[in-house]
């Protein structure tokens, strides 16, 4: 019904992380895969120990090929932690990277719902049922390819602005420091001599 | 500095600033304004015949106002490039100094601002730090009392290229002083003024003691302090020196400094945490060690580079930990102070940090982006069946779109950074965004909302701000209703109306619809149409009747975690000073509203098919009853 070309068996993977105590300290995570395991297209839910970890992301790996998933759900941390791990897990297991779909269950349930265990797990297992209903539509898409303008510009000429002009230029990068007052130098320059060695700052 | 104006790949630009920056990754312009010298860079030799000259005095910014410059200057004489300005706001145009020049004619009053746009890869932020004003302290009287001095001031005062060639005298008479006392956390640490600590004060202070003490033997110096913060490499053995050196440590905040009007000394009020009383001693100078503040144009910054803030106006890293040297705008680096106080070893370590970080782009010929893009379905564009639209290109930050009357829009991929203004915008759901198409959203919404709805308050969040919001409200354990659901679109401007009626219809308690600070939108103006389109349900929601609170709307960047734990729990607030009869009468009351206003969305491409979806996932959740 949802698949790539609207015809493919959906068969979704679930894999729902216990982040040593992260989350497993305040839920059970055995408990959301269960649930996710009733949902419509999963094929396969369990728990990990540590889905980042090579461990768990060869049981992801794994378990694409075992189960023939072709949509895989990781109930873990923030996507702005791991998204990026786990697309290139699946993709390492033959399977586009777009088809992999995370729910937070650590940085927005477990860690923030600490005294509420019994809310925090309804509130994972919907977490993961919105997940899953989301990989059920996702579709494979391939990565955009830029050009590459091969040159830099450093915005403010004090001594970070200087010392990343001179580290790209000595990497054959040319490169623009840009500075608003009439001489580069900045704050640094303003100064007598600088801690702890004594020197000159210019 | 002069290792960088040698640099043969390095091409320094002065007195120039940054206007605009267009593009993306890899593919930056920029376009600067190189501001008018009116002194020929290619011509000037330095030689500062100008200056000598010139009969015009103002004072110099480069020494801190301490001493004067001419209306021809460099701000100093080690200055790189060695080119002369003329400050035309102070020039009398007797042209004394086209004269000195002669044969050179490096001076051209005819000079115009000149922009240029730049093609770059990657760009690095190093814009630096400013000094606290400690004049809105009238306890310290800096201003008031002439030998009441900044730490920077002492700078100038005690450096041999400086106003005094290196003479650390009082302003009041002239006179070397004998005492001293050196004010740590002046505008910092001060929950009336900066929460944060600068980092590089207490070694700074040390630093101008040990100095002027290797100077001036006999000078009586005393620090005051609330704490000693020497944690970097040979830090606490500086310490250690200062201390063996005579320098006098004080523990306390002083609370005051009086002047007797005749000496113009100083009398400084203060607990010694140490002796457990409060004392007052004198001294004939005072040097306050000021806060490191954020610079005063930092807001403009922001936009024009579009790298957002976290509190008090420090440039945000994409990551504390994992990330630090990255802004969320994909090719945008931080580098120094402007990313939050650092001092010079860590300013430089930061500065090679981000040159590695952007050579990791720039040594590459091609680089990816994620595809999120929006994507026309042309069979549903008006445009293309003759009628007059365009809404689409209007709504786009990027000028992606191309419109023209009688053609299908269509979205210039390269150009689109994915924000889904447009997909939201158009009245015909013409358009879809890739990874987060309305189907895709519709069937999480349905998940989120299946159970108990009129428990839940839903949550959309922009990815770069208020999911981040939420990230850091868990990091810090900031607790919040477990009744909250979050959906996370890229920006605001995705948040379709259709959404937030389709929330509602289904029974959602309340709705949050949250987003970046307009200054800190990572999609130009996409906080903008999400806010008009927010302020327009508001009013609908008014109308309806709807009770106040329910449907909320505000603005979090990802370091105010607290203020989302805050706006939820408020949120919940509401959901439980409504007696639940009447919020279950109130949804159905507004049901076959929401009902209309949502239609449209069923006409989407696949949306069909996410509700059958959707169906049978209720009935999974909470059984055939659904």
């Amino acid at each position: 019904m949802a698949g790539d070309n609207g015809h493919e068996e959906l068969r979704i993977g679930v894999y729902v992380c216990h982040c040593g105590s992260n989350i497993a300290g305040v839920i059970d995570p055995k408990a959301v895969a269960e649930y996710a395991m009733t949902l419509p297209g999963v094929v396969r839910a369990t728990d990990t120990l540590y889905a980042c970890a090579d461990s768990g992301q060869n049981l992801i790996k794994q378990e694409i090929k075992e189960y023939k998933l072709n949509r895989v759900v990781v109930a873990a941390c923030s996507v702005r932690m791991h998204e990026l791990t786990f697309r290139a897990a699946v993709s390492e297991a033959g399977l586009n990277p777009f088809l992999m779909e995370m729910a937070n269950i650590r940085e927005q349930c477990t860690w923030a719902h600490g005294h509420d265990p019994e809310g925090a797990l309804e509130k994972a297992k919907d977490l993961t049922a919105s997940a899953v209903a989301k990989a059920a539509f996702l579709t494979p898409l391939q990565m955009m390819k830029v050009p590459v303008t091969k040159r830099a510009m450093v915005v403010g000429g004090g001594v970070a602005g200087i010392s990343a002009a001179l580290d790209l230029g000595a990497q054959g990068i040319e490169t623009i420091l840009v500075e608003k007052q009439p001489t580069i130098g900045g704050t640094m320059a303003q100064l007598n001599k600088t801690f702890p060695t004594m020197d000159c700052s210019i | 500095m002069v290792d960088a104006a040698r640099h043969p790949k390095v091409d320094i630009r002065t007195y120039t600033e940054v206007e605009r920056v267009d593009g993306y990754v890899g593919n930056f312009k920029v376009l600067l304004r190189e501001k008018s010298r009116y002194v020929r860079a290619d011509r000037c030799n330095g030689c500062g015949e100008c200056a000598r000259v010139c009969p015009i005095e103002v004072p110099n910014y480069f020494d801190m106002n301490l001493a004067p410059r001419k209306a021809a200057y460099v701000p100093m004489s080690q200055a790189v490039p060695l080119v002369y300005n003329i400050d035309l706001d102070a020039c009398i145009h007797c042209y004394k100094c086209v004269e000195a020049c002669g044969k050179l004619e490096a001076i051209d009053f005819s000079m115009k601002d000149k922009l240029v746009w730049e093609d770059v890869g990657a760009i690095i932020v190093a814009t630096g730090f400013s000094h606290f004003d400690p004049s809105v302290m009238p306890e310290y009287g800096y201003g008031r009392y002439p030998n009441v001095i900044t730490a920077i001031e002492m700078e100038r005062l005690n450096n041999t290229a400086g106003p005094t060639a290196g003479n650390v005298i009082r302003p009041s008479d002239g006179t070397n002083p004998r005492r001293l006392a050196i004010i740590n956390c002046v505008g910092s640490r001060d929950k009336h003024f900066n929460p944060w600590c600068s980092n590089f004060c207490c070694m700074y202070g040390i630093k101008n003691a040990v100095l002027l003490k290797q100077t001036y033997p006999d000078m009586d110096i005393t620090i005051y302090y609330m704490d000693i913060r020497t944690p970097s490499k040979g830090y606490e053995e500086f310490y250690d020196r200062a201390r063996e050196m005579g320098i006098r440590f004080i523990q306390g905040r002083p609370s005051m400094i009086t002047e007797d009007p005749e000496t113009r000394n100083l009398f400084v009020h203060s607990e010694d945490v140490t002796l457990g009383r409060v004392i007052e001693r004198e001294y004939d100078m005072v040097m306050l060690n000021q806060a490191a503040v954020p610079q005063p144009d930092v807001d403009t910054t922001s936009s024009v580079l579009n790298v957002t803030q976290s509190p008090g106006g420090w440039f945000m890293e994409y990551h504390p930990k994992l990330r630090p040297i990255d802004s969320p705008n994909d090719g945008v680096f931080l580098a120094g102070a402007c990313q939050g106080v650092k001092d010079i070893p860590a300013s430089v370590a930061q500065g090679s940090a981000a040159a590695s970080r952007a050579g990791r782009i720039l040594h590459s010929d091609q680089w990816e982006i994620e595809p999120i893009v929006a994507v026309v379905w042309e069979d549903r564009c008006v445009s293309a069946q003759g009628k007059k639209c365009g809404i689409c290109a209007k709504a786009c930050p990027y000028g992606a779109i191309e419109y023209e009357q009688g053609k299908a829009a269509h979205v210039v991929t390269a150009k689109c950074h994915g924000c889904g203004g447009c997909v939201a915008e158009c009245p015909h759901n013409a358009i879809t965004q890739m990874h987060f198409t309305d189907a895709q959203i519709l069937a999480q919404l349905h998940a989120l909302l299946a159970e108990r709805p009129e428990e839940k308050i839903l949550a959309f969040r922009c990815h770069w701000c208020s999911y981040g919001g939420a990230d850091l409200a868990g990091v810090s354990h900031f607790e919040y209703s477990s009744n909250e659901r979050g959906l996370r679109v890229m920006c605001s401007a995705r948040m379709d109306a259709d959404f937030i009626y389709e929330a509602f219809r289904l029974g959602a308690g309340a709705v949050l619809y949250s987003g970046c600070h307009p200054q800190d939108c990572n999609y130009i103006t996409g906080q903008r149409l999400g806010a008009a389109r927010a302020e327009r349900l508001m009013k609908a929601f008014e109308k309806m009747e709807m009770t106040p609170g329910r449907f909320r709307v505000e603005w979090i960047s990802a370091a105010e975690g607290d203020k989302y734990a805050r706006v939820i729990n408020e949120m919940q607030a509401v959901l439980n000073s409504i007696p639940k009869e009447k919020l279950m009468e109130e949804i159905e009351r507004l049901r076959p509203e929401m009902e209309k206003r949502a239609r449209r969305l069923r006409e989407v491409p696949q949306v069909e098919e996410a509700l059958e979806y959707s169906r049978q996932l209720e009935i999974a959740m909470v059984g055939e009853e659904a």
